[in-house]
């Protein structure tokens, strides 16, 4: 396997760059930099990401045993209502946007630093502000509703920390809402001359669709939440049936977030790949306008599909029929960007390096976490798989098979950049290789014991269904593993790895075109964009 | 005090572009608005087509002309809002502090009409969860309807309040000449917030006192 | 990219003057007996009422179109609530 890392002369670090200026807290903690905020926020979902992975690592080994050994019955419902709520809201929410996406969005279309940087601080603030009444609620017994809350057993009947963890949630929503707001206005201002929109890189296409639905849909989950809240509070609200109020009004609110919450987690994983998937095979990303318009569409029909999380739940059979074409047709945008990344691959200069494996993960999980959305979008297959393991196998397949792999290939491809040194190769492709071997074993099994009957949220579980849940149990420690090797080699080339050129992929891209790390103003001068995004030479023969 | 012209912030090439940044920004802003309020329409509005008999019976039970003259106050104290900003594209400083000022207290104005309406309600035991007794048919429907009303004109309120805040503290940094024509962006801003809380009212108000008065 | 004509204060005055009288009308209907559709004729007259304030003292009348798009993309997506969720309780 070759590398594309091009060998120089031992590069050196730039005199002065964004991370040689101030290391004190205060410079940290006052910071208005894109790129230091971008880095905060990594530090901060890194931590998250451990607690909400512990929680899964205990649910794993608890489901080792048909009968739930290892913690009560309660303990369990608050387990997984902690992993789904950190992983979902404190994780995959701000995973790209928050770490790449503020570190990168501002160099990849020339800008000096995003429109809002104060905000941009604010919104970092509000993020940790949101976790840390989460993780006090949590050290007080946690929620044990599931992340979704449903009524009236998070309004009338649960006992747990419900309170808490729903404000930690709605402080941090306000987090998404101001890094949304401060990358619209970026990119629609602030582009370099000669950046025109269809020249921008796909990543920022993704950030901005990826933006239009941090923008839109969190406000309605902020208000269910305080629906959801002061009918708790005050005993009285309209979604007590004993009212006469519709506990489903409940789940058409929350769900209308949460469905294009879903492409918030998927859309900027997007970008990611079609970035890798263009400088690992030197070729101009196949069909760049569909793409990006492909994207916007994923974004705006994922507002229209949110019934398909009801077909079961008394929801009319009328509606469930709206819910489940328009569902398919939210498909198509999706297998539209599948294809053209193939095309991309087509004849291409295919180099295996760390990021381009984990691209090439994303690939597969996806295209798998796709086709079986489709199975429960079809309203007679979700009677029977809505509620089992099938489900959490697709989202998984979608969420962690893609958008964490995803994420993980980004945070490699611009290691080099954000730090100025470059990653252990081999180290990182072992990893990529291993968590997508860890992965399948966890969550392709639980597609196997869902179809075959296993609830979700169950402790206990009929003994046939163990031998799944051990290769799940089994899976899960790889892919914990997989994780937390990063977590070892990553820290240790800070002070180790081999020194990064400014374009140590021979990438295009106005990132790649200032140093390694790059100076606090990003470009020492205001780039002037001539060319299209990926202006890569197309492979014309097999051997060129 | 000289005029105290905004110095451009480092990450904007020029003023234009900053000036577009922040009206972009605002409008964004006002959209999340929109959205956060809408989800109290809609949750209001499902419940309402399933219990009509009993909203129309509670809407009754709201005070028309409280809530008729706290819409004459909003829409007023926005026509004054709008002259304001008018007076901040042309510098005229005094009166610009002067219409701050009248919607500030209209604001406020409001907000007084508005206990004044609570404690009524309170006083006719319609606050759900404070003695609340209602004697007619459908009663736990209306108790509803009243939960949505204190929810929606609540919140919204407590966005009045918000507004109130703002304005007053633009019209202090306008007395201090903090603003020109060349830079007047947190009048311009606090302007269409105000704007918007206003027409938010000219929703909620039909939609809860006006069901059904015929 | 704001093209803001200058809306004089006599917009402002007329636009208010519009906005109680159609405050008026909006009370006064809700008295007159139409059955359905007074609950539409309110809206409508609110619809009027915010376009008015969106367009003359929101300066949207002289706006980029993106601020336009902006500006009523909030209540396309609450329609779209309403209107799919209304129709599952409507269609039980």
């Amino acid at each position: 396997m070759n590398s594309a890392a091009i060998a120089t002369d031992e590069p050196h670090a730039p005199a002065d760059h964004y991370l040689s200026r101030g290391w004190d807290w205060w410079s940290w903690l006052t910071t208005l930099d894109h790129k230091r905020i971008g880095i905060l926020y990594t530090a901060t979902i890194t931590l998250l990401f451990g607690i909400g992975g512990a929680a899964a690592a205990l649910i794993r080994l608890d489901l080792l045993t048909p009968h739930s050994q290892l913690v009560s019955l309660e303990t369990y419902n608050k387990l997984f209502t902690t992993h789904g709520v950190i992983m979902v809201w404190f994780f995959l929410i701000p995973s790209i946007p928050a770490t790449l996406g503020n570190f990168l969005l501002p160099m990849m279309i020339g800008a000096r630093d995003l429109a809002f940087p104060r905000l941009n601080l604010a919104s970092w603030y509000l993020f940790v502000g949101g976790a840390v009444l989460t993780i006090y609620a949590l050290l007080a017994g946690g929620a044990d509703t599931g992340w979704t809350f449903y009524t009236p057993y998070s309004t009338t009947f649960s006992s747990s920390q419900v309170f808490p963890v729903a404000t930690g949630v709605f402080i941090a929503g306000f987090s998404s809402i101001l890094t949304g707001l401060n990358f619209i206005v970026t990119i629609h201002e602030m582009r370099a001359p000669g950046m025109t929109w269809f020249r921008l890189p796909l990543f920022i296409w993704g950030m901005y669709a990826t933006s239009l639905i941090l923008v839109l849909a969190t406000p309605v989950l902020a208000m269910t939440l305080m629906l959801m809240v002061i009918e708790r509070i005050f005993g009285i609200g309209v979604f007590d049936p004993a009212l006469g109020g519709d506990p489903l009004l409940f789940q058409h609110l929350f769900w209308f977030y949460s469905h294009p919450a879903v492409y918030i987690m998927i859309v900027p994983a997007m970008g990611v790949v079609s970035e890798i998937i263009s400088c690992f095979s030197r070729n101009p990303v196949f069909g760049y306008r569909a793409m990006a318009y492909a994207m916007l569409a994923i974004a705006a029909f994922g507002f229209l599909v949110w019934g398909h999380h009801m077909f079961v739940s008394g929801q009319s059979a009328y509606a469930g029929t709206v819910f489940s074409l328009l569902t398919f047709l939210v498909s198509v945008p999706s297998a539209v960007k599948v294809f053209n990344w193939t095309a991309t691959l087509y004849k291409a200069h295919i180099s295996f390096d760390a990021p381009m494996l984990y691209a090439l993960g994303f690939l597969g999980l996806f295209t798998i976490g796709g086709l079986t959305g489709l199975f429960l979008a079809s309203i007679g297959l979700d009677v029977q798989l809505h509620d089992t393991y099938f489900v959490v196998a697709h989202f998984h397949y979608i969420m962690v098979g893609a958008a964490v792999m995803g994420f993980f290939g980004g945070i490699h491809y611009w290691w080099p950049k954000i730090s100025g040194r470059m990653y252990p190769e081999n180290w990182a492709r072992f990893t990529a290789v291993l968590t997508f071997i860890g992965f399948n074993l966890t969550f392709f099994p639980q597609f196997i014991v869902g179809y075959l009957g296993m609830p979700r949220r169950y402790p206990d579980y009929p003994v046939e269904f163990q031998v799944w849940n051990v290769l799940s149990s089994a899976g899960s420690s790889l892919l914990a593993f997989g994780y937390l090797l990063p977590l070892c080699y990553l820290p240790w080339s800070l002070r180790y790895g081999a020194r990064a050129s400014a374009n140590p992929w021979n990438a295009k891209g106005l990132e790649w075109e200032t140093t390694s790390p790059p100076p606090p103003e990003n470009f020492h001068a205001t780039p002037l964009v001539t060319e299209d995004a990926y202006a890569y030479a197309r492979a014309e023969s097999l051997d060129g | 005090m000289a005029n105290r012209v905004a110095s451009l912030a480092p990450q904007f090439d020029d003023p234009g572009q900053q000036r577009t940044a922040s009206n972009l920004g605002i409008w964004l802003f006002l959209a999340t608005e929109i959205l956060f309020f809408g989800v109290l329409f809609a949750a209001y509005a499902i419940t309402r087509v399933r219990f009509p008999e009993a909203f129309a019976a509670a809407s009754r039970l709201t005070s028309l002309p409280l809530a008729g003259t706290n819409t004459a106050v909003l829409v007023t104290s926005s026509l004054t809002m709008a002259l304001g900003v008018h007076a901040a594209q042309r510098g005229a400083r005094r009166a610009l502090v002067g219409w701050l000022s009248l919607t500030v207290a209209l604001g406020c104005a409001f907000l007084a009409i508005k206990a004044v309406e609570y404690r009524l309600d309170y006083l006719e035991h319609l606050v759900p969860t404070l003695d609340f007794h209602y004697a007619g048919a459908q009663a736990d429907q209306v108790e509803l309807f009243f939960y949505m009303y204190f929810f929606i004109t609540g919140v919204h309120a407590l966005h009045v309040l918000v507004g109130v805040g703002c304005i007053a503290t633009i019209a202090v940094m306008a007395s201090r000449n903090a603003f020109s024509p060349a830079y007047f962006t947190p009048v311009d801003v606090t302007g269409l917030y105000w704007h918007l809380v206003d027409v938010i009212w000219l929703f909620v108000f039909p939609v809860l006192y006006l069901i059904s008065r015929s | 990219m704001i093209l803001r004509t200058e809306t004089g204060p006599k917009v402002y005055v007329l636009v208010w003057l519009a906005l109680l009288a159609l405050l008026a009308l909006t009370i006064g209907s809700a008295f007159l007996s139409l059955g359905w559709a007074n609950t539409p004729l309110n809206l409508a007259i609110s619809v009027t009422q915010a376009a008015l304030v969106m367009l003359f003292s929101m300066h949207l009348r002289s706006a980029h179109p993106l601020l336009r798009i902006i500006a009523v993309i909030g209540f396309f997506g609450i329609a779209i609530l309403i209107t799919l969720s209304l129709f599952d309780v409507l269609a039980r």
